[in-house]
């Protein structure tokens, strides 16, 4: 029954289809220009829930812009989203709400200044910024701080939309009088602003001078703003530099509370500014700062993983600077086992610099944690941590007296000697380490020897070039039973392998040639000039094949492969120190992530015309095809006393060259007649054909 | 369908109704400064209207919407979005610019070819009227070609936005005019 009465109902009360025949866009457009005000507003919101769901509604701009001007703000608020969101593709119909923004630019309500001055800075339609002077003029000075605020950051917007334009309406200047405004927030805001402007063109705004100059309203600010503009504030604050140690103490001071934060970029960022001032502190008084620091980073342990992987990285850099900074904090650098991958890899490297090589009962400590990663299962992971053994090892022995160098380095050699035993697929690593090791102290070498000499087919145990190359320079350096057969080996198969192992095979048979017979050197020397692509290596052999031709060669040889490596320091990666400092300027950026400076984000500006650039371009590439061509001819590598003179690569070649005088105006024309061509290759390294480029565009 | 209702509502009662009424012209008529006459009922220093403005007045019980469209050569062609539903139409014309009437009477002439205008009244103010050398009303509706609009209620009345002469008598013919129309 009641299924019935439902049925009934249900037929009866039909209910209109919401979208006629006609389609949704016209069903939108007649409420639009309803006759009735709720009905408009309905249809606005039909039409923005159309927009945010994907539908194209642009054909319903002019409908949906004749109701921007209305008193009701929410209906304001959503006739401005629907504008910015089709502004650009409906560009010519933009002008005709030019007139309401200005209008609502003077409006009674501050957001409503404030959403007028934000929508028209956003459109990137030239009508609309011809006409944004007057109204961004006027809420610059404008009484309520919150407009004040937005069209401080809309100058930037301007700027990047329309550069030629901000200059000559000078919206700069009154920019720049906006950092001394009463409101701090103002001040904030004006100063990210004024950062953006600088990071699109420095020469317009002098943004380090007015930083400088308004170091104290900053410093105050600092605590008033919200966590973003505090992060813009602290990077402003680390691009200026503090004029004596009281105001580098003050500084500091002031900072110090914000590594505290709850955000961890503010923290980075408070970092930077206190490192920047550190150096101005007198000693005595630089130990609290630095606690705190290190207290702070501490802290950024506890964030999530991805947090974790900056800090880890920023950490880094600072261990380059400051290497005591976290020495008591190691513990928290050990892995966890449900550590990505990243942070793994990241904490290794930090807890080997991080070590403190006083502290023997750390360093031993750390290495049995290290011998314990290396028998987990990432491969990224225990390769690393293969490495790292033998790089704590080398970095504890360097600092410490021979005796407990040499326990501890027997100590690590004995993992190692373990793992290359027990884990099959990681021996290329662990003999990189061992040969790093022994390179360190060579009297060790009866621990892992036995292990590596027992080996018959030395190819199935190596899989990597680094691996084969160590493994043969072992060979040679060692002298193992058998050594011939296991290097033939690698002799029948020499044009399959790698680079490095090429060139170890090449020295290890120099260097054995005593014991293999003649045939064997000839037949690697050989294989060296022609199977090869390498230049390095050929020249090599080529030098060698010289040295042998000579009088006294069996003197020679013998120096040459005795000659006694440079020790081993640390096998640490370590930064260049220009790099360092600019990395350290750039903290909690994306620069000290990449551990590229800044400046080589940026695409560079051209400073040369553009005739002058192709005409570079080309002699870049005459360059490098002069010397393919020398290179395939024959070469002559000319040991003679001419090699001492000649400091720039020489490349000389018919026409070539010719035109390189022409542009250059040669006047040392000598250089031309020279009949010998020649090229500077020393110790097989060649100059790369850019570099020579280089040094022809200095005489220009 | 709550829309549907209130609407239908709205409709049987006539609460809530607006009508729309624009204000053309070419640029310089003065069509900003009627618009404020109506609305504050003081003179207010215009800028060219770049778009539109627009207010809400409440005439003899009557919620008006009047729409003030820029007259620049370059907005001149987006008028015809603003046609939709609109229940009269204000053409202002500067009494003085003679050189122009050819073009404003072209102007208009288009404009009220358009379908969606054909129940829309046309009220003409001859403006500018407290200049020297102004044309007369009848001038006026001469130089525009009055005359040869037929089915339509027409008005010209002679003007001064600025010292708001003859603006209340032309919107009281319109508002008359509008209110049979639309009752």
């Amino acid at each position: 029954m009641d299924k019935k009465i439902k049925k009934f109902l249900k037929d009866a009360v039909r209910v209109a289809p919401k979208v006629s025949n006609k389609g949704e866009l016209f069903e939108l457009r007649n409420g639009l220009v309803s006759k009735y005000p709720q009905t408009r507003k309905d249809a606005i919101k039909k039409t923005i829930q159309q927009m945010t769901i994907g539908k194209d509604v642009s054909p319903l701009f002019p409908d949906v812009l004749k109701n921007i001007a209305t008193s009701d703000i929410e209906q304001k608020k959503l006739v401005y989203l629907y504008v910015i969101n089709y502004a650009q593709t409906h560009p010519e119909l933009c002008i005709l709400a030019v007139n309401t923004f200005v209008t609502d630019a003077q409006d009674p309500n501050p957001l409503i200044r404030c959403m007028a001055i934000r929508t028209m800075s956003m459109i990137r339609v030239d009508m609309i910024l011809d006409h944004v002077e007057g109204p961004l003029r006027k809420t610059l000075q404008d009484d309520n701080p919150y407009v004040r605020k937005t069209a401080v950051l809309c100058v930037a917007k301007l700027f990047h939309l329309n550069r030629e334009l901000c200059i000559s309406l000078n919206m700069i200047t009154d920019l720049i009088s906006a950092l001394d405004d009463s409101n701090l927030m103002v001040v904030a805001n004006t100063i990210a602003s004024l950062t953006d402007i600088y990071e699109m063109d420095s020469s317009v705004v002098p943004l380090p001078l007015l930083i400088q100059s308004h170091i104290t309203q900053l410093l105050h600010a600092l605590s008033e703003c919200t966590e973003w503009a505090r992060i813009t504030i602290l990077g402003a604050l680390a691009q200026c530099d503090a004029k004596d140690s009281i105001q580098a103490q003050d500084i500091i001071g002031r900072v110090t509370p914000h590594l505290q934060h709850v955000n961890p970029a503010v923290v980075l960022s408070s970092v930077k500014v206190i490192v920047k001032n550190l150096d101005l502190l007198p000693s005595e008084l630089q130990k609290q700062p630095t606690d705190k620091v290190s207290t702070a980073l501490v802290s950024l342990m506890s964030t999530p993983p991805e947090m974790q992987y900056v800090a880890l990285r920023n950490i880094r850099i600072l261990l380059q600077k400051y290497p005591e900074l976290l020495s008591k904090e190691l513990p928290i650098f050990y892995v966890k086992f449900n550590d990505p991958l990243y942070v793994k890899l990241e904490k290794l490297d930090i807890m080997v610099r991080l070590v403190s090589t006083s502290n023997l009962k750390q360093c031993s400590l750390l290495l049995a944690e290290l011998r314990e990663y290396a028998m987990e299962f990432e491969p990224e992971f225990v390769l690393k941590a293969i490495q790292a053994i033998s790089q704590l090892a080398i970095k504890f022995a360097y600092a410490n007296d021979s005796t407990s160098a040499t326990k501890f380095v027997t100590k690590a050699l004995d993992i190692l000697c373990t793992l290359l035993q027990d884990r099959d697929t990681f021996q290329d690593e662990c003999l990189v380490s061992i040969c790093d090791l022994l390179r360190y102290d060579s009297q060790l070498a009866n621990l892992p020897l036995p292990i590596v000499s027992s080996w018959t087919d030395a190819d199935s145990h190596l899989v990597t070039d680094s691996g084969k190359c160590n493994y043969i320079w072992m060979l040679g350096q060692y002298r193992f039973p058998n050594a011939e057969e296991k290097l033939q080996q690698f002799i029948d198969t020499f044009a399959q392998q790698g680079h490095s192992t090429q060139l170890s095979i090449l020295l290890t048979v120099v260097k054995l040639s005593r014991q293999l017979p003649d045939t064997t050197l000839q037949h690697v020397l050989k294989l060296a000039t022609t199977e090869t692509q390498d230049i390095d290596i050929r020249d090599m052999a080529m030098l060698y094949w010289r040295c042998l031709s000579l009088p006294n060669a069996d003197k020679l040889v013998e120096d040459l492969s005795n000659a006694k490596l440079p020790p081993l320091t640390s096998t640490l990666d370590q930064f260049s120190p220009e790099l360092l400092h600019s990395l350290l300027q750039e903290l909690s950026t994306l620069s000290s992530i990449y551990y590229k400076p800044l400046s080589q984000f940026k695409r560079r500006t051209v400073q040369h015309s553009s005739v002058q650039g192709k005409a570079l371009d080309e002699l870049t590439s005459m360059a490098h095809a002069e010397i393919a061509k020398n290179l395939n001819s024959e070469t002559l590598l000319d040991l003679d006393s001419d090699s001492t003179n000649v400091p720039n690569a020489n490349i000389k070649g018919g026409s070539a060259l010719e035109e390189l005088s022409d542009l250059f105006n040669f006047t040392g024309d000598s250089l031309l007649d020279k009949p010998m061509q020649k090229m500077t290759i020393q110790e097989g390294k060649q100059v790369p054909a850019n570099g020579s480029a280089k040094d022809l565009m200095d005489l220009f | 369908m709550g829309n549907l209702f209130s609407s239908m509502f709205d409709r049987l009662w006539g609460v809530n109704k607006e009508l729309r009424i624009l204000i053309l012209g070419l640029d310089g008529a003065g069509k900003t400064t009627i618009l404020y006459r109506l609305q504050v009922g003081e003179v207010v220093t215009t800028k060219p209207t770049i778009g539109f403005n627009v207010e809400t007045l409440t005439y003899k019980n009557l919620k008006l919407n009047v729409w003030d469209l820029g007259g620049q050569t370059s907005i001149r062609p987006y008028w015809r979005c603003y046609y939709a539903n609109t229940a009269a139409v204000i053409f202002v014309v500067d009494s003085t610019d003679k050189d122009r009437m050819a073009i404003a009477s072209k102007e208009l002439h288009m404009m009220l070819q358009e379908e969606e205008l054909q129940d829309a009244a046309l009220l003409v103010f001859a403006n500018k009227q407290d200049q020297p050398g102004a044309l007369s009303a009848s001038e006026v509706s001469k130089e525009l070609k009055l005359a040869e609009l037929k089915d339509r209620s027409w008005s010209i009345v002679a003007s001064s936005a600025i010292k708001g002469e003859g603006i209340t008598e032309g919107l009281d013919w319109l508002i008359d005019v509008v209110k049979e129309e639309q009752l």
